[in-house]
């Protein structure tokens, strides 16, 4: 027996994933109605360009929340090796690799230290994050002197900034290796549906009905082209697009097809029963932060290239654009629930209300007001949810 | 099967353990053979679980000695445990409801393909057969934890006793969340086991349960050994003595070394 679901019950069912997706469309469709510019080519790619640090944080984020912990400290983090950086490149003129390495070294450190703190003393993260907010801002104004550090220049600069794979395959007007990777993305998103959705009936799961199937593929395909080809007819592709998309779908495997990432979401969901069943807590504990730490490195190097600088209070406040990104994106406050790929939509819709609001001259003020008010709608809708889910 | 001087394939010695001022355990001796279920009973707060939880690694004695087949072990973690081949079902189930019923089944001990990557496929595989084998039921091998019955949980935490075929079942009160049919179906459950040699420590409060499927009684008061009794010929008057302290130990009936 295989259950065909329809359309409206299909919404209902999945109403937190569906739900936030809507949101995304929708505040998409407000800012593109509001101002003729959004959607235009050079503002997407600015967009991708702009806010690619929240992806990168989000993505380890929602791995640490997963887990029932919180990390306060990364936007002192990406300063840190922003500025560690900037300190070889500009000041001592080492190889721009040289210092993405080290600054990626310092970023794995730094959630080795946390790591230790709160896997093997047993502190809660809340506590040893936020002193490390404190610890790894201080350490930025010293390291850096007190003064900013800028330009970069060369390949650093690129790193965030560059279309190195711009005419690869030609094209007049319009990149055509964009296109091709766009295309390609696409074909990988339908297979990957098709097999999931095989699965299910041989599980004799709820699946769509094959012409919502249909569609919903078809809607994902035209959104995602119309986006690649307004990249492709401005510069292509930026680099910092294609070290999102392998991050995207590396995170993905581990959180949902690995060992590692299994044991992530039953230490937040149990702890208890984790620990009972032979799952290596303080272990995974530590690597999730570890990995925090490490993606805070990347998201450094990304935004002192973006910035084409190290300054002193870089990264202010970014924990907190994470960290709605990965709530927003449907985690769960108490642990155990949350996805990389929800709190990928969950980034984008912070990044697009941002840049919304900037395009549109809303002063700072509202915009963080906007973005607070958001930030508790969707964790409110997600309890009313849940509540509701609970009494049926 | 009445070989007096085989080796109990797990043997505990003078086993005391004190959480502060609380003296949970105190001199304890617990032998099971295999081809044997021993039931451990007592009122509560006499340190059953506590005596359960050592051998499944989430405790360590304070003091006292602790063999599998004759070998001393130290068993410091449940990974520790699982590798010595001890399979528990502990009194509060230990599940995770956000996870799928194969998720809660593998967890701790995934299977991982020749490459070293999680293979989800052969353990939904064996996690069918293994439910079809219980004839529980569960709806799906798919569906979150938090979906099922109080029940349907306790059929979970029971099959994951068997994966990766231990040689010890401990099972700390695993009827207590049962309807009549599906306590039926694990008392016939352990029985299984047993056909298979393994050997079974049975923590309940349900005499019914425990005279029916047990070989031998062991029942536990405040921390300490007070009596051995067949649970074939022993009377329950007699058993609730022991476990009420009525019956002092050292006036039971000698114990009973071999099963059936
Ligand atoms: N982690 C702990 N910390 C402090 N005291 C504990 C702990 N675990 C058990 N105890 C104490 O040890 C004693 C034995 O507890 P145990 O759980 O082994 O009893 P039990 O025989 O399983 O009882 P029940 O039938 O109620 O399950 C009790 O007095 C209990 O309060
Ligand atoms: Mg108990």
């Amino acid at each position: 027996m295989t259950a065909i679901a329809g359309f409206s019950e299909m919404v209902t069912r999945n109403l937190r994933q569906s739900g936030i997706f809507a949101a995304f469309v929708l505040i998409v469709l407000l800012f593109s109605l509001l101002n003729s510019n959004f959607l235009s080519p050079g503002n997407l790619t600015n967009i991708v360009l702009q806010y690619s640090y929240i992806l990168i944080l989000a993505i380890g984020m929602v791995m640490v929340i997963v887990l029932g912990q919180i990390d306060l400290s990364v936007g002192s983090v990406v300063a840190l090796t922003g500025a560690v950086a900037a300190v070889l490149v500009i000041r001592n003129g080492a190889p721009w690799w040289v210092g993405a390495l080290a600054a990626l070294a310092v970023g794995g450190l730094v959630g080795m230290w946390q790591g230790f703190w709160v896997a093997y003393v047993g502190i809660p993260g809340f506590i040893v994050t936020l002193a490390g907010m404190l610890l790894f801002r201080g350490m930025t104004y010293r390291v850096l002197d007190n003064v900013s550090l800028s330009p970069f220049g060369g390949t650093y600069y690129d790193v965030a900034n560059g279309f190195s794979t711009n005419g690869w395959f030609g094209g007049y007007g319009v990149d055509v290796f964009t296109l091709v990777i766009f295309g390609l993305a696409v074909v990988g998103y339908a297979v990957s549906q098709w097999r999931t959705r095989m699965g299910r009936i041989a599980y004799q799961q709820v699946v769509e009905s094959m012409p919502i199937f249909v569609a919903k593929i078809a809607v994902v395909a035209v959104v995602v082209m119309a986006f690649g080809y307004q990249l492709a007819q401005y510069r292509g592709l930026p680099n910092i697009l294609i070290l999102l998309a392998v991050l995207i779908l590396a995170y993905s495997v581990i959180t949902q097809r690995s060992v590692f990432g299994r044991h992530i979401y039953a230490i937040g969901g149990n702890l208890n029963a984790a620990q009972l069943s032979g799952v290596k807590v303080r272990k995974v504990t530590f690597w999730t932060f570890v990995n925090m730490g490490l993606l805070a490195g990347v998201a450094g190097v990304v935004f002192s290239s973006r910035m084409n600088g190290a300054q002193p209070s870089a990264g202010n406040m970014f924990e907190l654009d994470a960290i709605a990104a990965a709530f927003i994106g449907g985690a769960s406050t108490t642990g155990g629930v949350g996805r990389v790929t929800g709190a990928m939509t969950g980034a984008l819709i912070m990044a697009v209300m941002s840049n919304g609001m900037q395009l549109m001259g809303v002063p700072q003020s509202i915009q963080q007001m906007v973005k607070g008010l958001v930030l508790l709608l969707a964790v409110a809708f997600d309890v009313w949810n849940k509540r509701r889910a609970d009494a049926r | 099967m009445t070989d007096a001087t085989r080796v109990p394939l797990l043997s505990m010695r003078g086993i005391s353990k004190r959480f502060g001022g609380v003296e949970a355990l105190a001199g304890v001796d617990l032998d099971v053979h295999r081809h044997e279920v021993v039931a451990l009973v007592g009122d509560n707060g006499a340190g059953k679980s506590t005596l359960a939880k050592m051998v499944a690694g989430v405790l360590t004695p304070d003091t006292g000695l602790v063999e599998i087949e004759g070998v001393p072990v130290s068993i410091p973690t449940p990974a520790a445990a699982h590798a010595l081949g001890v399979a528990t079902v502990f009194q509060d189930l230990a599940l995770c409801d956000n996870l799928d019923v194969t998720s809660n089944l593998f967890l701790g001990r995934e299977l991982r393909d020749a490459r070293g990557v999680r293979d989800d496929e052969r353990m939904e595989q064996v996690a069918r057969q293994i439910l079809r084998d219980l004839t529980s039921r569960i709806p799906s091998v798919r569906v979150p934890l938090a979906h099922l019955s109080a029940g349907q949980r306790q059929s979970v935490a029971i099959a994951r006793t068997l994966i990766g075929s231990p040689r010890i079942v401990v099972l700390d009160e695993p009827t207590a969340a049962l309807s009549v049919a599906q306590t039926a179906e694990v008392l016939m459950h352990i029985e299984g086991l047993r056909d298979l040699g393994l050997g079974v420590v049975l923590i309940s409060h349900n005499m019914t349960d425990v005279r029916s499927v047990a070989d031998r009684i062991e029942v536990l008061r405040h921390g300490r050994n007070n009596g051995s009794f067949d649970a074939r010929t022993t009377g329950y008057e007699r058993i609730l003595g022991a476990i009420t302290g009525a019956v002092r130990a050292d006036l039971g009936v000698p114990p009973v070394a071999a099963a059936s």
